[in-house]
């Protein structure tokens, strides 16, 4: 019985690993919580959507679909909402009051483009569960946990391993330096908001699959942002790993105090946990200042 | 006209709400998710004391500020020494906790149903006293010797502390105002739209308010009040537009946040002396020219 | 400059506002007619309707506002009532409790309203009941918790009117089909603890089954915004239940009802009105074999009718909701018709109705609760993705 309990926390962790992936880049390119991504999850998921029951296809070409909106979407998106404050080099703090009218925006977008009925995906699987071993995964969940550890898993080696990704690590560390060495700077932001949105598509079409569409899906960003926080500044690794603890711990305290008191706890965990280990779970002790 | 009169107290609720977030998010600089649920525990608690226990509503109130202002302390402790995107990790994480608590406990506080039949007490009358006491306090604040420690502390911590500024202090009284503020706009909410539930009281909330500081200039408390009155009427006036008002806010928003970063105000001010010094301003330029 | 500049446009942006505010104080309804009081005897016969149009609950708001707006087409091609027309004024409270207080406060004090169509949401209902002592205008509505109602001393709100069977009706209703047809003896519930209308229907449901025999082995409530049943769901299982009861929103329902099927529960799960159509469709195969109760059953003649006239112009199917408006139009049409529109006559009218036959059933109420008297309820099994008629029960007292 408590095997399967931990298969369920698992499985909702991967779904708010997912979400942290995308999150925890901008949070660790430019710095700051873009609580745009959720609004975004939705905005492409919902492309998605049309698209599937449009042209009748297949999970793979839904997501591929959803990932570019994604993508594009944040493509303009900072264009529009964050990059006059690049430019001017004000105070981070006011990206995050941005992305937050931004996600707004996003949402208010949806919800007059598909009106307050909330939609579900056609099915793309024959049958939604498999059985291993006696205990009952469902099909869904599994291949979020495979696709969150396979994101992951390219995204590190994209930023570890490549040129771009290299590009990307000197602007997230220093942004006039890297610009001075004639990286393009701007360039650099635009690429690393495409690929957080075409990591919020692949996550928005999972999050309809489980928890079918509606304008306000994108809250659960707030998960994603206490994930990437809890993994501490500077590692998108320790953010995939906060974000699985954190779904094993809700879950685990859904099961023992009801999900009614699990916020109580669940937040006074997190006081204890910041409190002891500020640097979170993999980042660096980033000072705000010396 | 009943109906604009009802419009007008609501707004001025939020002003009061908003003045003490601008003691903490405009003036200290930190950023909490979670003040709306000092709202809630405002609300409720004198909800519950003048529905449920008959007691009489000045005292009502004051017995729900001075309970918020006490959990407020205990939040503040671990919380104000954390860096900043802690702050708002963890008021979150209570503003959530309380919201949650309040849906839990429902024999008393009636759980998610809320609690109903508050009597209205909340006119228009004692809302714009309270705005106004509300914002003279707040603005002597700000240009008293403690609102510059603040601005300091805000702006270079390191170097307030260097300057022996108490930092932890400055920041927990700040927290504490704005507790204070925020959970007496909860009690004359409550009385005004005689019903609460938990719901309404999220971190959406709490960024609403926030969002409001910068639209109207964070640096301004006149900005501020005004950046509230315009984005809380705003949804009011444009009800009309149905879903489209949703977009026009946020495009407001985003233009003022993108073209015009410190706010609709900048750094001005509003005051008689201001105002006095513009009109006689003006008047120099127009001989000058 | 500037900054003179920025307040005066500021000054001038809220000016302007509150001018065009006040200037198209009814541009908000859909169905828009700036009403002056001073057209009062000739004019149209104003009713309000309150409900979601948009937000989470919008697909029952929005099915009771279609269904009145039917009627009152049908009314109008027939000549309106005494030669006037009915015309809808319908306020949009997007699932938000202030945003319904406001639109009440309107509709009673600017609109002028003869009487209200109220929603079915319990949570605006309760919190409207209180305020609506003020005011002389009925309201009609179907949420089903008692607080909506009746007050807390047990006399009914002199405004408020359900027109369905309320959460004690229906409850021990399906307890009591449960028990008595099914043979079920162990249930486990689940359900969402912030809403009135999930947690009004647990007691009597427990109540009833209680009587007969049978157990509630768990009870497991969920937060407004939870989506991973599954854990909960498996406390049930662990529990032993043999069936779930879920009295659920449509959109916790269909997770709640994949989830249970995913977890490897195949027992009976017993829902209340929200299992009805578009349900079964939305959720997919893992429907089969729920069973809900409903107002009225689709397969009935004169209901049949109506559900295909209105696909056939809007390409969307009417539910249950749909006629609950609908009826509720009728009845206002023909009180109004006989003590005309004053709000204090017809709030007289409808505490004596009685025997009104609607596509819902009988409709009497009682003065004394303001609540319906034995209006039937029908329960349902949905069997490949359809709703299948079970058994039909009267609402006892």
């Amino acid at each position: 019985m408590s095997i399967q309990i931990i298969i369920n926390g698992l499985a909702v962790g991967s779904v708010y690993a997912l979400i942290a992936t995308g999150f925890s880049l901008i949070f660790n390119i430019l710095k700051f919580s873009n609580f745009s991504h959720g609004a975004l999850m939705t905005l492409s998921a919902f492309i998605g959507y049309f698209f599937a029951v449009k042209t009748g296809s297949s999970l793979i070409p839904v997501i591929i679909v959803s990932m570019l909106a994604g993508g594009l979407v944040a493509y303009i998106g900072e264009f529009v909402a964050f990059r006059k404050i690049t430019l001017r080099s004000t105070s981070p703090v006011y990206y995050f009051v941005s992305s937050i009218t931004l996600g707004t925006l996003y949402e208010g977008i949806v919800t007059i483009w598909v009106g307050p009925n909330f939609y579900n995906y056609p099915r793309f699987f024959q049958s939604m569960v498999v059985n291993i071993g006696g205990f009952v995964i469902s099909k869904p969940d599994l291949i979020m946990f495979i696709s969150s550890c396979l994101a992951l898993a390219l995204l590190v080696i994209f930023i570890q391993k490549t040129r771009l990704g290299r590009a990307l690590r000197s602007v997230s560390f220093d942004r006039d330096t890297a610009g001075l060495m004639g990286i393009n700077v701007f360039g650099i932001i635009q690429l690393a908001f495409f690929i957080s949105g075409a990591l919020a598509g692949l996550s928005g079409v999972f999050l309809g699959i489980n928890y079918t569409l509606y304008p306000q899906l994108g809250n659960l960003v707030v998960k994603g942002f206490i994930a990437s926080v809890i993994g501490g500044l500077g590692s998108i690794f320790g953010a995939v790993v906060g974000a699985i603890l954190l779904g094993l711990t809700e879950t685990l305290l859904i099961n023992f105090v009801g999900s009614g008191y699990a916020p109580v706890f669940s937040f006074l965990i997190m006081l204890a946990f910041l409190l002891i280990r500020p640097q979170g779970i993999a980042g660096s002790n980033v000072q705000e200042k010396a | 006209m009943q109906f604009y009169i009802s419009i007008l107290t609501f707004t001025l609720i939020s002003v009061i709400a908003v003045t003490g977030i601008y003691v903490l998010t405009g003036l200290t600089g930190m950023f909490s998710l979670g003040q709306a649920a000092f709202m809630a525990i405002g609300a409720y608690v004198s909800g519950f004391l003048v529905v449920k226990a008959g007691v009489p509503f000045v005292l009502a109130a004051i017995i729900a500020v001075v309970i918020s202002v006490i959990v407020g302390y205990i939040v503040g402790l671990p919380t104000v020494r954390l860096r900043r995107d802690y702050i708002s990790l963890v008021t979150l994480g209570f503003g959530e906790a309380i919201t949650a608590l309040l849906n839990q406990t429902q024999s008393i506080t009636g759980g998610a149903l809320g609690v109903s039949g508050i009597p209205k007490i909340t006119t228009l009358t004692l809302a714009l006293i309270s705005a106004i006491v509300c914002i003279v306090l707040v603005s002597y604040l700000k240009n008293s010797k403690y609102g510059r420690q603040c601005i300091a502390a805000r702006s270079d911590e390191l170097a307030a502390k260097a300057m022996g500024i108490n930092v932890p202090r400055i920041k927990m009284t700040a927290f504490l105002i704005a507790v204070a503020v925020t959970s007496y706009a909860g009690v004359l909410y409550a009385f005004f739209t005689t019903y609460v539930d938990p719901g309404i009281f999220g971190w959406k909330k709490s960024a609403e308010w926030v969002i409001m500081v910068f639209f109207g200039g964070v640096n301004s408390l006149t900005g501020s009040i005004i950046g509230t009155i315009i984005l809380t009427g705003l949804p009011e006036v444009l009800r009309f537009a149905a879903d489209y008002r949703t977009v026009f806010y946020a495009v407001l928003v985003l233009l003022i946040i993108n073209f015009k970063p410190t706010g609709l105000f900048g750094e001005y001010e509003l005051s008689v002396g201001n105002l006095f010094k513009r009109l006689s301003g003006k008047k120099e330029e127009r001989s000058n020219a | 400059m500037k900054k003179f500049l920025a307040i005066f446009l500021a000054v001038l942006m809220i000016v302007g506002m509150t001018a065009c505010g006040s200037s198209q104080p009814e541009a908000e309804s859909p169905s828009e007619t700036p009403q002056q009081e001073e057209t009062a005897p000739e004019g149209d016969i104003v009713i309000g309707v309150l409900q979601d149009i948009t937000g989470v609950t919008s697909t029952l708001g929005k099915m009771v506002q279609e269904g009145a707006q039917w009627a009152a087409d049908e009314i109008n091609a027939a000549g309106g009532i005494n030669g006037r027309k009915v015309k809808l004024v319908t306020y949009d409270t997007k699932a938000d409790v202030q945003e319904a207080i406001n639109a009440y406060n309107r509709m009673t004090t600017t609109d002028k309203v003869s009487a209200i169509i109220g929603p079915p949401v319990a949570n605006i209902a309760i919190a409207i009941a209180p305020i609506s002592e003020q005011y002389n205008v009925p309201v009609l509505h179907f949420a089903i918790d008692d607080r909506a109602t009746i007050k807390d001393d047990g006399t009914p709100y002199k405004n408020m009117f359900l027109f369905q069977p309320s959460a004690k009706q229906q409850g021990a209703i399906m307890g009591k089909f449960a028990v008595e047809e099914q043979g079920l003896k162990k249930f486990g519930i689940i359900y969402n603890q912030s809403n009135a209308y999930s947690v009004s229907l647990l007691e009597p449901f427990k109540n009833t089954v209680e009587s007969l025999g049978a157990k509630v082995v768990a009870e497991v409530p969920y937060q407004p915004n939870d989506k991973d049943f599954k854990t909960m769901l498996n406390k049930l299982v662990s529990a032993g239940a043999e069936a779930i009861y879920a009295p659920n929103y449509t959109q916790e329902l269909i997770l709640i009802v994949q989830q249970a099927r995913a977890i490897g529960f195949d027992g009976r799960l017993i829902c209340g009105l929200d299992a009805c159509p578009p349900f079964p469709t939305l959720c997919g195969p893992e429907a089969d074999g729920v069973i809900y109760i409903n107002n009225i059953t689709e397969t009935e003649p004169q209901i049949q009718g109506i559900i295909e006239a209105y696909k056939q112009k809007t390409g969307n199917d009417a539910t249950n909701k749909f006629f609950l408006g609908y009826d509720v139009m009728k009845i206002l049409a023909k009180i109004i018709e006989e003590v005309g529109d004053d709000p204090v006559a017809i709030r007289d009218a409808i505490e004596n109705l009685s025997g009104f036959q609607g596509l819902t059933g009988n409709i009497t109420i009682d003065p004394n609760t303001h609540q319906t008297k034995g209006l039937e309820m029908v329960m349902h099994e949905i069997q490949n993705q359809a709703p299948v008629m079970l058994k039909r029960y009267s609402a006892e007292q």
